[in-house]
């Protein structure tokens, strides 16, 4: 409490709230300025979003994106010959290191068998999984937390109606019904095609999140409150429930795409998801594991983007968790610590 | 409760028809059965087709189809099960019986093992909030959450099998290797143990100095080729157990507790000799005999002679003969260890199952199957125990800011009766269920890695199933995986049931 | 004890100079500054003070439970042994033998999936009191002891098949368990309805006269301190302003800040100008007047609200059952009915109810001659207009998302009712209304305190003019001296805009102050209604006499005579 609760001490507890409020400055402070203040103050969030727009960057700038040129001249497509065994020209050891000095060469992840330049293929397949998992994880999010913010609002039969339909798609393992809709979406070539429908498989967990939430949140005496002074259903859903699930929308969104990059590697990995001539991170692992001996870079590159993407969107899913959460928050924790 | 699990049964039974409806009309409309054959130039390229579309029932329209099966499903009642032929006229019901094992074994295995450990990971590391330990495991968890699973095979093949057969054939240690494993495994008992500056040192000192002694030693004996525990090493590693598990329990001094367990250590003594022959080469029944007199002596021991203490002396004696039975079957398993290698000198192999044709004793057969089950049980349970130990952690966490867990404090109970008698159980509550519905997400796992592994399992039959346009076998696949996931989700329920008297009574 | 002051022996419990800081999240705390006291075996002293007094921090301290953002400083003894820096073990040791603890919510304080009686052998195991059988016979003794009857078999049961009381009790039980020195209830009986709450009061008097401790009590309830402590200490921000024997400070306080505590308390039977003031006939459709006619068609006023015959169901697991049963009322313009029980009874429903929160069952439910129950989609959202609503939880009524002046005039967006400008208006009016700074209006929820925000509800409850008001328990969450500037500033606005309002609550003084008319209520019938001056200082019904006569009151002295009348009262009427 301020000072000037201190001075009204003597007179009552009702007093001294007021006047602490009137002393109080102008500026107001609303939820998501907390948690944004938060969010920035969690260093190992603020360096993921750092490596991830670094890596997106990298590869939507590098080779081009939708038809506009990128500054990388090689594609992914064209064969060419195979210059030093394809080996990578990447060199970031500097020479006074006894490395051959930063470089980054003709080829700098190497070549593949054909002649391929491997960084265009790893850039396009980098392109390919960010699109897709931002896709699948947009749709996942939206019809997840509609269905279950629905399902909790409205409880009884439609709560019973949406959530077997939520069974229904979760008992089916989630990489057997994606490998379906993918050998149908698939075919057509167009990633965007896969992406929507991977979304409309994956938002089954983040619905019975949702659900949950808007069952506690729907007891509030603020959601009575609106209920009582006539407000509409789709008022009560989108202003009041849904705002308030924002954090766990958000956290899950972010843990949703990661997971949609997993998946998407995993099914062009089994041959149900991205196919050649287009370039995938998880075909380019399945295409070369057999590779790893004679030609380790061939299976090294693409696998550290995947994990290096996927890392990072899991770990500003943390740090949005904790800037929502702050029970659970190590920043918050840390701070009280350092004190005497 | 019977009513409760015979309803969620009907909704279960319900759930699976409209989703097996759901993936049968997918997979008819997931591309044309006949593409291969309408490419070919075979001379008897119609006749091919007329043959595939008797097999497939191409003729009917798809509903026609759909009843057809799950007329042949309901037949299971009976136990006569026929689920169709695939595009080449097998019966898909015998090739099910082959794969669903060893898939089966796989997840299962799996489970249990990520169940516990990640349960006991994500303890400690909620007790430690904040510690080194807990920064550490966070990370490792983000990384095995992040890890592309069939990258992450190649690598365990590549590191991990390959490289134990290499060593394996003349097992030896580098004085630089040791060292290394020696200041390792010093800092990692120091990170877990933890306490004060001091006591970390003394840990790191005492576990990097066992460690560089016992490795030289080990390989002098020649343990990895020759391992032998022997009936002293049963015996004084079950004494250590007893000991400890009085010490938890009551406390050394208290003749309650310590007198049954010592007679289970020495029931245990003359078990080991009884049963030397019949563990030399045993069946799956005899060992569950067994195992079932391993519970029952402590029980009856700790009845008879743990007075007002009896629950106690049991837990103790239980845990003890539990220990002891473990380590008289290593002993056993250590015994078969040089034969199994001589049948088998590159023990990991990393494509199959089970070696083809691989003859051998019990326990050289048990060593081989488990050999191949070792790294895609490993990767199957290391993702699992990652996001069960996060749960674990934060379930624990949001338990122990609860009224109740204030209460016990006040009592003045010490902080391992508060966390694992008062919080645990709460916090099991929500995991039980998560697990379940986590258990059709390990089985879709389960595909990625019997195609990196080259198992002849159930991840297959989908596999060319889907490949193939040809429904039998995935739905085949389907039947299995939701019948298990049901399973797993009304095991959850009963569980939850126990856990919680809430819904109990 | 230090040698120099002189070992005595009775005393069980000493601060001296004690400070406690908290590291919050984006300051320090400093909760309690210089705090001193003495609790002598046998003694009942009462730590009084309202939210933020520091009280609830002195408690856990002594326990040593302090969280870990928490810092202490001074001395604290318990029956000699200093309690700051003791190590762990001994700390834990000294816990449930030396020191044992009550908490404020019972429903929590015990473990769910644990047994009543593992929970109570425990502790007796592990100080060594008993083992094995001895100590199952023991925890039934102590059952037995704290009122609970048939104690053997209730050992084996699980804490959720125990009311609110019982596992008060229980709580009791186990902190007498391990024989303390003293014994710390934290707001004991704050979370008990009023009759339970006498009894809890008694069985805490009996206890510590038959086993010799010493009780420090800490609550904010003035009632509960004149019944139960013989000295009280008052606390404000975290300092403590008065201290002395409980007829001193609470018939001549000193210190301005206890004089405006006291002030604050309802006081029941020093009832407010409006009951005088009450228009004849009661504004009360009395029970005969819902079966026959007469009565209701002389009447010159027009009601509000009506109710006759009113039924209303809750489904749990497809078994429907009558949460309230026929119940009949009328409030007019510019009248209050205050509708009063024990949790339970029923009042909360009917609140629900009117503001279209729950579906009448049967009966008749008209607000200015239209039936509610009957109305559907727009002409019911049109209904709504005219009912303002204000809630219990002040923490949970306002939309933590929307700024205040946003959620003051949701009803006018809502109702489409005027435009951006003349919204802004009303909202500066009525938080001019409500006395709150204009400047509010972009603050969040969270920056508020709790009689802040429901100021805030209050004003969002007018936006459009109502006729009729429902507050369901406004105030109870509120502090005492807060709830007294809401409720006066609520007397004040009704009597303003003469709205009708149908006032839910189970404190009978805050009724006695506010209502014209009362209405008595339990499981979900009526059992008595009236004008308010009848029904609570007249009861004719004995449930109503025994409610009355377990509300404490805040002077020593009366609520002795109060204890008596209400032991002879249940001598002669057994409560059943």
């Amino acid at each position: 409490m301020p000072a000037g609760g201190e001075a009204a001490a003597a007179a009552s507890l009702a007093e001294a709230e007021d006047a602490a409020l009137r002393l109080r400055g102008d500026t107001a402070t609303s939820q998501g300025r907390l948690v944004a203040r938060r969010f920035l103050a969690h260093k190992a969030a603020m360096a993921s979003v750092a490596v991830f727009a670094a890596i997106a960057v990298l590869a939507f700038t590098s080779i081009g994106f939708a038809g506009i040129p990128g500054w990388w001249d090689k594609s992914y497509t064209l064969a060419a010959t195979v210059v030093d065994g394809g080996r990578p020209t990447l060199s970031l050891v500097p020479g006074w290191l006894g490395g051959e000095g930063l470089r980054w060469g003709e080829h700098p992840f190497g070549q593949d068998s054909t002649g391929k330049d491997y960084f265009a293929l790893v850039m396009r397949g980098t392109q390919q999984s960010i699109t897709i998992a931002l896709v699948v994880g947009t749709v996942a999010t939206v019809i997840g937390s509609v269905v279950g913010a629905v399902a909790g609002y409205f409880r009884g039969w439609v709560d019973s109606v949406l959530m077997r339909i939520t069974d229904l798609v979760i008992v089916i393992p989630l990489l057997v019904l994606a490998a379906v809709l993918g050998k149908i979406a698939g075919g057509s070539g167009n990633v965007l095609v896969l992406a929507l429908v991977l979304g409309l498989v994956t938002w089954t967990g983040l619905a019975r999140l949702v659900r949950g939430e808007v069952l506690s949140l729907r007891e509030r005496e603020f959601v009575s409150a609106a209920e009582a002074m006539g407000a509409r259903a789709s008022r009560i859903i989108f202003r009041h429930l849904l705002p308030n699930t924002v954090g766990v929308i958000a956290v899950n969104a972010t843990f949703a795409v990661a997971g949609a990059i997993l998946l998407e590697t995993s099914l062009s990995y089994l041959g149900f998801g991205v196919r050649a001539p287009d370039s995938s991170l998880g075909l380019l692992i399945s295409q070369y594991q057999s590779a790893f001996t004679t030609r380790p870079w061939l299976f090294w590159w693409p696998g550290m983007t995947i994990l290096a993407v996927a890392l990072s969107v899991n770990f500003i899913g943390d740090g949005l968790r904790d800037a929502f959460d702050p029970r659970q928050s190590r920043a918050a924790r840390r701070k009280g610590r350092t004190r005497p | 409760m019977l009513r409760f699990i015979l309803r969620r049964l009907g909704a279960s039974a319900a759930i699976l028809l409209g989703a097996s409806l759901l993936l049968y009309v997918l997979m008819v409309n997931a591309g044309d059965p006949l593409k291969d054959l309408r490419e070919s130039n075979a001379s008897n390229r119609d006749e091919l087709i007329r043959q595939r579309i008797g097999f497939m029932g191409l003729d009917q329209p798809w509903y026609q189809r759909y009843w057809t099966w799950l007329a042949g499903v309901a037949k299971c009642v009976t136990l006569n099960c026929d689920l169709g032929t695939n595009r080449s006229g097998v019966e898909v019901s015998s090739l099910l019986a082959n794969a669903a094992g060893s898939t089966l074994r796989l997840v299962v295995l799996a489970t249990v093992l990520a169940a516990v450990l990640g349960i006991a990971v994500g303890v400690l590391t909620a007790v430690r909030q904040y510690s080194g330990l807990d920064y550490s495991v966070t990370f490792l968890t983000f990384l095995f959450f992040s890890l592309p699973v069939f990258w992450a095979a190649v690598l365990l093949k590549e590191y991990l099998a390959i490289g134990y057969n290499d060593w394996i054939a003349n097992p030896a240690f580098t004085p630089a290797q040791t060292a290394v494993s020696a200041l390792l495994f010093g800092f990692v008992m120091q990170v877990v143990l933890a306490g004060s500056r001091t006591r970390r040192l003394a840990t790191f000192a005492a576990s990097a100095a066992f460690v560089a002694l016992v490795l030289p030693y080990l390989q002098w004996l020649n343990f990895f080729r020759y391992p032998q525990l022997g009936f002293g090493g049963v015996v004084v590693l079950s004494l250590a157990v007893a000991l400890s598990a009085t010490a938890t329990s009551a406390g050394l001094r208290n003749k309650l507790v310590l007198y049954p367990v010592l007679a289970t250590v020495l029931a245990g003594a003359i078990a080991y000799w009884a049963t030397f022959g019949l563990m030399e080469n045993p069946t799956w029944g005899t060992l569950a005999l067994l195992l079932a007199a391993a519970v029952a002596v402590p029980v009856v021991l700790g009845r008879v002679l743990g007075g007002h203490l009896r629950g106690r002396a049991t837990g103790a004696g239980l845990a003890t003969a539990l220990a002891m039975a473990g380590l008289t079957t290593l002993d056993h398993i250590f015994r078969a260890w040089p034969g199994f290698l001589s049948l088998k000198p590159r023990p990991i192999s990393t494509i199959g199952s089970q070696t083809p044709n691989f003859g051998g004793t019990f326990w050289e057969s048990f060593l081989d199957r488990g050999a191949q089950l070792l790294l895609p049980t490993l990767l199957l349970a290391l993702i699992s125990l990652a996001s069960y130990s996060r749960y674990t952690r934060a379930s624990m966490l949001e338990v122990g800011r609860q009224d109740y867990i204030r209460t016990a404090r006040a009592k003045g109970l010490g902080e391992r009766t508060v966390i694992l008698k008062h919080a645990l159980r709460n916090a099991l509550i929500p995991i039980a269920t998560i697990m379940a519905f986590d258990f059709a997400g390990l089985i879709g796992g389960a595909v990625v890695t019997e195609a990196v592994f080259g198992w002849k399992g159930m991840g297959e039959l989908f596999r060319t199933g889907l490949d193939q346009v040809d429904p039998a076998p995935v739905m085949a696949f389907f039947l299995v995986t939701g019948t298990a996931a049901v399973l797993f989700n009304m095991l959850a329920d009963i569980l939850y049931a126990i856990l919680d008297p809430r819904i109990r009574v | 004890m230090s040698s120099a002051e002189g070992p005595d022996t009775r005393t069980a419990l000493r601060f001296e100079g004690v400070d406690v800081f908290f590291d919050a999240e984006f300051s320090e705390v400093h909760a309690v500054k210089g705090f001193s006291l003495e609790v002598k075996r046998g003694e009942v002293v009462a730590l009084v003070g309202e939210s933020g007094s520091g009280k609830s921090a002195i408690a856990t301290a002594a326990m040593g439970l302090l969280p870990a953002n928490a810092r202490v400083a001074g001395r604290i003894q318990v029956g000699g042994t200093d309690v700051l820096g003791l190590d762990e073990a001994r700390l834990r040791r000294m816990r449930a033998s030396n020191i044992a603890m009550v908490f404020q919510e019972p429903m929590t304080a015990l473990n769910p999936v644990l047994t009543v009686g593992d929970q109570l052998t425990e502790a007796l195991e592990l100080h060594g009191i008993a083992h094995g059988k001895a100590a199952d016979r023991r925890a039934a003794e102590l059952l037995g002891m704290v009122g609970i009857p048939d104690p053997h078999q209730r050992l084996r049961q699980y804490p959720h098949q125990f009311s609110g009381g019982q596992r008060q009790r229980i709580v009791i039980a186990m902190a007498i368990s391990c024989g303390p020195r003293v014994i710390i209830a934290d707001e004991p009986t704050t979370a008990l309805d009023v009759t339970v709450q006498a009894e809890i009061l008694d069985l805490l008097r009996e206890l510590k006269d038959k086993l010799d401790t010493g009780i420090l009590l800490i609550t904010h309830n003035m009632g509960v301190v004149a019944d139960l402590a013989d000295r009280v200490a008052v606390m404000f921000q975290g300092r403590v302003v008065e201290a002395g024997t409980v007829r001193d400070v609470l018939t001549r306080p000193e210190h301005a800040y206890t004089r405006t505590l006291l002030a604050a308390v309802p006081h029941l039977g020093r009832s407010g100008p409006q009951a005088a003031a009450l228009p004849a006939g009661g504004g009360v459709a009395g029970r005969d007047a819902a079966g026959g006619d007469a009565a209701a068609g002389e009447t010159v006023r027009q009601p509000v609200l009506r109710a006759r015959g009113l039924a209303v169901e809750y489904t749990a697991r497809g078994r429907a059952f009558r949460a309230v049963e026929d119940i009949s009322f009328e409030v007019a313009a510019g009248e209050i009915l205050g509708l009063v029980g024990e949790s339970g009874s029923g009042k909360s429903t009917i609140a629900k109810v009117v503001l279209g929160l729950l579906p009448v069952a049967s009966g008749e439910l008209m607000v200015h001659g239209q039936n509610l129950a009957a109305l559907k989609g727009r002409s019911a959202r049109a209904a709504r207009a005219r009912i303002g609503a204000v809630f219990q939880d002040p923490a949970a009524s306002l939309n933590p998302r929307f700024p205040i002046g946003e959620c003051i005039v949701e009803p006018m967006v809502v109702h489409g009712k005027g435009n951006r400008r003349s919204r802004a208006e009303r909202a500066y009016d009525l938080l001019d209304a409500v006395r709150l700074p204009r400047s509010v209006v972009n603050r969040y929820p969270h920056e508020l305190s709790g009689g802040q925000r429901q100021r805030v509800s209050i004003a969002r409850a007018l936006a459009l003019d109502p006729e009729l008001l429902v507050a369901d328990e406004p105030t109870s969450a509120l502090d005492v001296s807060v709830q007294a500037a809401v409720l006066e500033m609520f007397a004040e606005l009704q009597s303003r805009y003469e709205f009708a309002c149908l006032f839910v609550s189970h404190d009978l003084a805050v009724v006695d102050m506010l209502a014209h008319s009362v209405l008595v209520m339990r499981n979900g019938r009526t059992v008595e209604q009236g004008p308010a001056a009848r029904v609570l200082h007249e009861p004719r019904q004995d449930y109503t006499r025994r409610l009355l006569a377990a509300a404490p009151v805040p002077e020593p002295g009366e609520q002795r005579r109060r204890r008596e009348a209400r032991r002879a009262l249940l001598a002669e009427q057994p409560a059943p």
